[in-house]
C-alpha cells in the first residue's frame, strides 16, 4: 500500500518537473511489406480471401471505367442540360436571379465556416498518402481502363465485317494515355518528394489548414473550367449548340469564378468577425439568416412576388400593427413576475380562443383572414409560455421584441407568399431540377424537427391524453407509405379544404413531407429521451425547476445530442426521397434526368448518362452531410458522457 | 419510537429554535412493500442530522420524501412550515428552498460548471445572469475548486463533481441543505474534501439532514443521530450516546457489525 502510493508520488514529481512539451512518439507502423503480410496474408485462408477480393474489386472497377469512358456514352447530354438539371426551365432572361440565390448562399457559407469552423487540418504526412494515392489511383486507371477505338476521318466508329467495334492494340492505348501517366506519376513523385523533405518533421504534426484545402480545391475546379476543353455544349434559344475542343461557355464559367471569390471572401470576413467583440451577436444574425434563406430565396428572390402595395396600406399593415402591438401589450402583462396563476389562466383562455377560431374557419362560421387566425395562434402559444420568460425589465422588453420581429416576419412572409409570381415559369411547381429537390429538403426539416420534438414529448408525456394522441399519429403515419400520403396533399387535400382557403400545391407536398418525417423524427427523438437517466430529472426537480424548463434545459439537449445519429439518417432520408416529387408530377432532378432530357429530340432515348450523373449528385451530397454529422457528434462528444 | 424520548434530550438552545422539517407518522408503500413505518421526527434550524442504518432500511426513500422526489401515502411531512401537497406550486416552492445533494452527483453533463450552479438561479429565482455568475464563482470558492468553472463535469474527478453539485444546491440560497450518501460513490482519497466542504457548511449554520456510512462524519459534525432499520426510527440520539451507550439492540448489532 505504501509502496504503491509511493511510486505514484515519485511519478507525479517527475512530471512536474519535466514539464516541457515532450515529443509525441511517432505512431508504430509497420514497414509496408509486413503490414501486408500482417494484414491480408496472414494465414492461407486469409490470403485467398485477400485475392478473392482484389480480383472482383478490378472487375467491378474495369467495368465501370469502361462504362463511362465507352465510345456509346453521350455525355454530352447531361453536360448541355446541365441548367436543366439544376435549375429546371429558369428563363434565360431571369437567370441572374438564380445567380443571387447561389450568391447568397456563398456568403452565408462562406461567413459561416469562417465565424464557426475550428478545423483541425489534415496532417502533412497524411497529404503526402492522398496525393500518392490519388496518382497509384490514376494509373490503375489506364491499365484497367479497355482500349479505345479506332475511328474513321469523320469521327464515326470503325467497324469490322460483323460490325463489331475496332479496338486499338493495348499498346498503343497505354501509349495513348501518356498524359494520364505523367499526370499520375507526378501525383505520386510529389507525394514521396514531400514526404522524403519533411524527414524528421514529420513527427511534429505539421498541419495544412482545411479551409484552405477546400477553397484551393474548389479554386482549381474553377480555374480549369477556363484552362480545360472540356467543350462547350449549350442549348440558346431552344437551339443545340455542341463545340467540342472548347472550355466552357462563359455564362458558367465566369459567375463561378466571381461565386468562388465571394464564398472566399465571405470567409476571411467571417474570420476577422470571429475575432472581435461582436462574435456572438453576428452568429446569432446568421442562424437566423440561414432559417429564413429558404423562404427569402424561395418566395422573394425566385418568385419575384408583385406585392400589391394598396392591399398593403389597407390591409397587411393595419393587422400586423394590430398584432405586433396589442399582442405585445398582452405579452408584456403576461410575462410579469408577480401576475402567478392569473398569467397561467389567461394563458390557457387565449388557447382555447384560438382553437375556437381556429375550428370556426372549417365550418365556415365568421370570416376573417388566415393571417390573422394563425397570428392569433402563435400569440396563444406563446402567450402560454410567457411565465418562463418573466423577470426583469430589460428581459421582458427582449420578450416583446421578439414577438414583434416575429409577426414582422410571419406577416412578410404571408404577403410574400399570397403575391403572384412575376417570373414566368412552364411548371405549376415553379421550379424544378436540384433547386426544389433542396429546397423541399430543406422546408420539410424546418417543419418536421419541431414537430417531431412536441410529439415524441408527447409520447413520452406522464399525461395520457398526450401520449394516446402522438402515439396514434405516429403510428398511423408510420403505416401508410409515403407516396400515398404525397398524393393525398398534392390531390385530394385541397377538395377538403373549406371555400377561402386555398393551398399552393408545393406548399402542400411540403406539408406532407413534413407530416411524413416528423412521425420517423419523433421516433428517433423519443430513442434519445430514454436514454437520459433518471438521476437528471430528479436533479432538475430537486432544483425547483418548472417541467418545462426541465424539458427545454436539461432533458431535449442532451436527448438530441445523443439522438444525432438517426436523426442525420432521416435528414438523408428525406432528401432522397424527394424523388418522389417526380410521381405527382412535379420535375425534380430524377425526373428531367429520366424523363425530360430523354424526350429531347437531340438526346431521344439518352436515359443512362443522366441518370448517372444524378445519382452522383446524391451521393455527393448526402456524403457530405453525413461526414458533417460525424464531426457533429465529435464535437459534441456523443457517447462520453 | 420517536425522538422526544429520554435518550435523546434536546438542549434547551435547539428546543428554542424554529421547525425546519417535520415529519409526523410518514408511512410510504412501493407496491404491496412498505418502505416507511410510522416516522416522525423534527429537525430544528441549524440542527445537523446524521440518518444511519443498514442498506434497504429507507433513509433515502425518507430523504427523497421530504422534498418530493418520492409521494408518502399517510402522514405529513412539513418544511419551513409549509406542508407538502399536491399542489404544483407548493412543491416547486419547497423544492427551491431544498437543497439535494445525492449519491450519483447527477450535474448535468452538457452544461459547464458554472452553467450547472446558475441555472436554476437564473430560471427560477430570475436572477441577472451577471449577478448569477458572481454567486456561483463565489461558491466554487467556497467548495475549493474556482479555476474548474469552466470546464464540463466529465472533466472533472468524483470529488470536483460532488462539490459542484453541493455548490449547485447552495446557489438557490435553501434552507436546508439533504444528502443522500454523497461520499458513497468516491474514491478514498476523495472522501475527505467533500467531507470537508460538509463540515464548513454545518459550521456555518446551514441545516443539513445527512444520510452517511462515515462515522467520523457523523461522530464530529452531527448534532444528532438517527438510526433507522426496516423503515422504522430505531432509535435517536446524540453521537455522543449513540456510540457509546446505545440503548437498542439493534443498534448495537448495527454498530458491531460496522465499527
Ligand atoms: N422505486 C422503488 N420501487 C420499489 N421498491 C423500492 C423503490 N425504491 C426503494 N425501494 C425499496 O425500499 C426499500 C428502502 O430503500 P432505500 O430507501 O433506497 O434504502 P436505503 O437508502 O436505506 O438503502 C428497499 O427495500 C428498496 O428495495
Ligand atoms: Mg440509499
Amino acid at each position: 500500500m505504501s509502496e504503491e502510493s509511493g511510486v505514484a508520488l515519485e511519478s507525479a514529481t517527475e512530471d512536474d518537473i519535466d514539464d516541457q512539451p515532450m515529443l509525441k512518439p511517432e505512431e508504430p507502423s509497420l514497414p509496408p511489406g509486413e503490414w501486408v503480410q500482417k494484414n491480408l496474408f496472414s494465414s492461407v485462408f486469409n490470403s485467398v480471401l485477400t485475392i478473392l477480393t482484389i480480383v472482383v474489386m478490378a472487375f467491378a472497377v474495369r467495368g465501370l471505367l469502361n462504362y463511362i469512358f465507352s465510345e456509346e456514352r453521350v455525355w454530352s447530354a447531361p453536360a448541355t442540360n446541365a441548367r436543366l438539371i439544376l435549375t429546371f426551365a429558369y428563363p434565360e432572361s431571369q437567370y441572374a436571379r438564380v445567380w443571387v440565390t447561389v450568391g447568397l448562399l456563398a456568403v452565408l457559407a462562406g461567413t459561416s465556416i469562417g465565424l464557426w469552423a475550428q478545423w483541425a487540418g489534415v496532417s502533412a504526412k497524411k497529404l503526402c498518402f492522398w496525393s500518392m494515392n490519388l496518382g497509384s489511383g490514376i494509373l490503375l486507371a489506364i491499365v484497367l481502363t479497355q482500349p479505345g477505338v479506332h475511328r474513321d476521318a469523320a469521327g464515326e466508329v470503325l467497324r469490322d465485317a460483323d460490325s463489331a467495334v475496332l479496338r486499338k492494340s493495348f499498346a498503343t492505348a497505354m501509349s495513348d494515355r501518356l498524359v494520364w501517366w505523367i499526370v499520375g506519376l507526378a501525383f505520386i513523385g510529389a507525394g514521396l518528394l514531400a514526404w522524403n523533405w519533411l524527414g524528421e518533421m514529420r513527427r511534429r504534426t505539421i498541419r495544412v489548414p482545411s479551409s484552405a484545402l477546400i477553397f484551393g480545391s474548389l479554386g482549381l475546379i474553377i480555374l480549369s473550367l477556363w484552362i480545360v476543353n472540356y467543350g462547350h455544349y449549350a442549348f440558346s434559344d431552344g437551339e443545340f449548340i455542341a463545340i467540342s475542343g472548347r472550355t466552357v461557355a462563359s455564362t458558367t464559367k465566369q459567375p463561378w469564378t466571381v461565386m468562388w471569390l465571394i464564398l472566399v471572401g465571405s470567409f476571411f470576413l467571417g474570420r476577422r468577425i470571429s475575432q472581435s467583440q461582436r462574435a456572438v451577436s453576428v452568429k446569432g444574425l446568421m442562424n437566423l439568416a440561414w432559417l429564413l434563406s429558404p423562404f427569402i430565396i424561395y418566395w422573394v428572390i425566385l418568385r419575384d412576388p408583385s406585392i400589391d402595395y394598396s392591399h398593403v396600406w389597407t390591409t397587411d399593415l393595419p393587422i400586423f400593427l394590430a398584432f405586433a402591438i396589442g399582442g405585445g401589450a398582452i405579452l408584456w402583462l403576461l410575462s410579469y413576475p408577480g401576475i402567478g396563476e392569473a398569467g397561467r389562466l389567461a394563458g390557457v383562455g387565449l388557447v382555447v380562443v384560438a382553437i375556437f377560431q381556429f375550428a370556426a374557419a372549417f365550418t365556415g362560421w365568421y370570416p376573417m383572414l388566415q393571417k390573422a387566425r394563425i397570428s392569433f395562434v402563435v400569440l396563444a402559444l406563446v402567450g402560454l409560455a410567457a411565465s418562463n420568460f418573466s423577470g426583469e425589465r430589460s428581459q421582458r422588453v427582449r420578450f416583446v421584441g421578439v414577438w414583434v420581429v416575429l409577426m414582422a416576419l410571419l406577416h412578410y412572409f404571408a404577403t410574400v407568399m399570397n403575391s403572384p409570381a412575376t417570373v414566368d415559369v412552364v411548371s405549376e411547381n415553379f421550379t424544378g431540377g436540384l433547386t426544389v429537390t433542396l429546397f423541399v429538403t430543406a422546408l420539410t426539416l424546418m417543419i418536421s424537427f419541431p414537430l417531431g420534438v412536441v410529439l415524441a414529448l408527447g409520447r413520452t408525456s406522464s399525461l395520457p391524453i398526450f401520449r394516446i394522441m402522438s402515439t396514434a399519429y405516429i403510428e398511423s403515419i408510420r403505416g401508410v407509405p409515403l407516396i400515398t400520403i404525397l398524393f393525398f396533399f398534392s390531390n385530394i387535400l385541397p377538395l377538403f379544404l373549406p371555400d377561402g382557403m386555398d393551398i399552393a400545391e408545393f406548399a402542400a407536398i411540403i406539408l406532407g413531407y413534413s407530416l411524413f418525417s416528423a412521425a420517423y423524427l419523433a421516433e428517433n427523438v423519443r430513442g434519445g429521451l430514454q436514454a437520459i437517466r433518471r438521476g437528471q430529472y430528479e436533479a432538475a426537480d430537486a432544483l425547483g425547476l418548472t417541467s418545462p424548463q426541465r424539458t427545454s434545459f436539461i432533458v431535449l439537449p442532451q436527448a438530441l445530442r445523443i439522438s444525432i445519429p438517426p436523426l442525420v439518417g432521416q435528414v438523408i432520408g428525406t432528401f432522397k426521397e424527394t424523388s418522389l416529387i417526380a410521381i405527382i408530377g412535379g420535375f425534380d432532378l430524377l425526373r428531367i434526368g429520366n424523363q425530360v432530357i430523354p424526350a429531347q429530340t437531340q438526346f431521344l432515348g439518352i436515359k443512362r448518362e443522366n441518370l448517372l450523373i444524378v445519382a452522383a449528385m446524391y451521393w455527393l451530397i448526402t456524403f457530405a452531410i453525413s461526414k458533417y454529422s460525424m464531426r457533429l457528434e465529435r464535437r459534441l462528444g456523443v457517447g462520453e458522457r | 419510537m420517536s425522538f422526544s424520548d429520554a435518550h435523546s434530550p434536546i438542549s434547551d438552545d435547539l428546543a428554542s429554535r424554529r421547525d425546519m422539517i417535520v415529519c409526523d407518522n410518514v408511512n410510504k408503500w412501493y407496491g404491496d412493500f412498505q418502505a416507511l413505518k410510522d416516522v416522525s421526527a423534527t429537525i430544528k434550524e441549524q440542527e445537523v442530522v446524521v440518518v444511519l442504518g443498514p442498506s434497504g432500511s429507507g433513509k433515502s426513500t425518507w430523504i427523497r420524501c421530504i422534498n418530493r422526489l418520492e409521494v408518502h401515502q399517510k402522514g405529513m411531512i412539513a418544511v419551513d412550515g409549509v406542508e407538502l401537497s399536491n399542489d404544483l406550486r407548493n412543491i416547486e416552492k419547497i423544492r427551491s428552498e431544498v437543497g439535494m445533494v445525492f449519491q450519483q452527483f447527477n450535474l448535468f453533463p452538457h452544461l459547464t460548471v458554472i452553467d450547472n450552479i446558475t441555472l436554476a438561479p437564473r430560471w427560477v429565482r430570475k436572477l441577472p445572469k451577471s449577478d448569477a455568475d458572481a454567486r456561483a464563482r463565489a461558491l466554487l470558492d467556497r467548495v475549493g475548486i474556482p479555476e474548474q468553472a469552466d470546464k464540463y463535469p466529465g472533466q472533472l474527478s468524483g470529488g470536483q463533481q460532488q462539490r459542484v453539485a453541493i455548490a449547485r444546491a447552495l446557489a438557490m440560497e435553501p434552507n436546508v441543505m439533504l444528502f443522500d450518501e454523497p461520499t458513497s460513490a468516491l474514491d478514498p482519497e476523495m472522501i475527505k474534501e467533500v467531507l470537508d466542504v460538509m463540515k464548513g457548511l454545518a459550521e456555518s449554520g446551514m441545516t443539513m439532514m445527512v444520510v452517511t456510512h462515515e462515522m467520523g462524519f457523523a461522530r464530529e459534525v452531527a448534532d444528532r443521530i438517527i438510526f433507522m432499520e426496516e423503515g422504522e426510527i430505531v432509535e435517536v440520539g446524540t453521537p455522543e450516546h449513540f456510540f457509546t451507550d446505545p440503548t437498542e439492540d439493534r443498534t448495537k448489532l448495527f454498530l458491531s457489525q460496522i465499527l
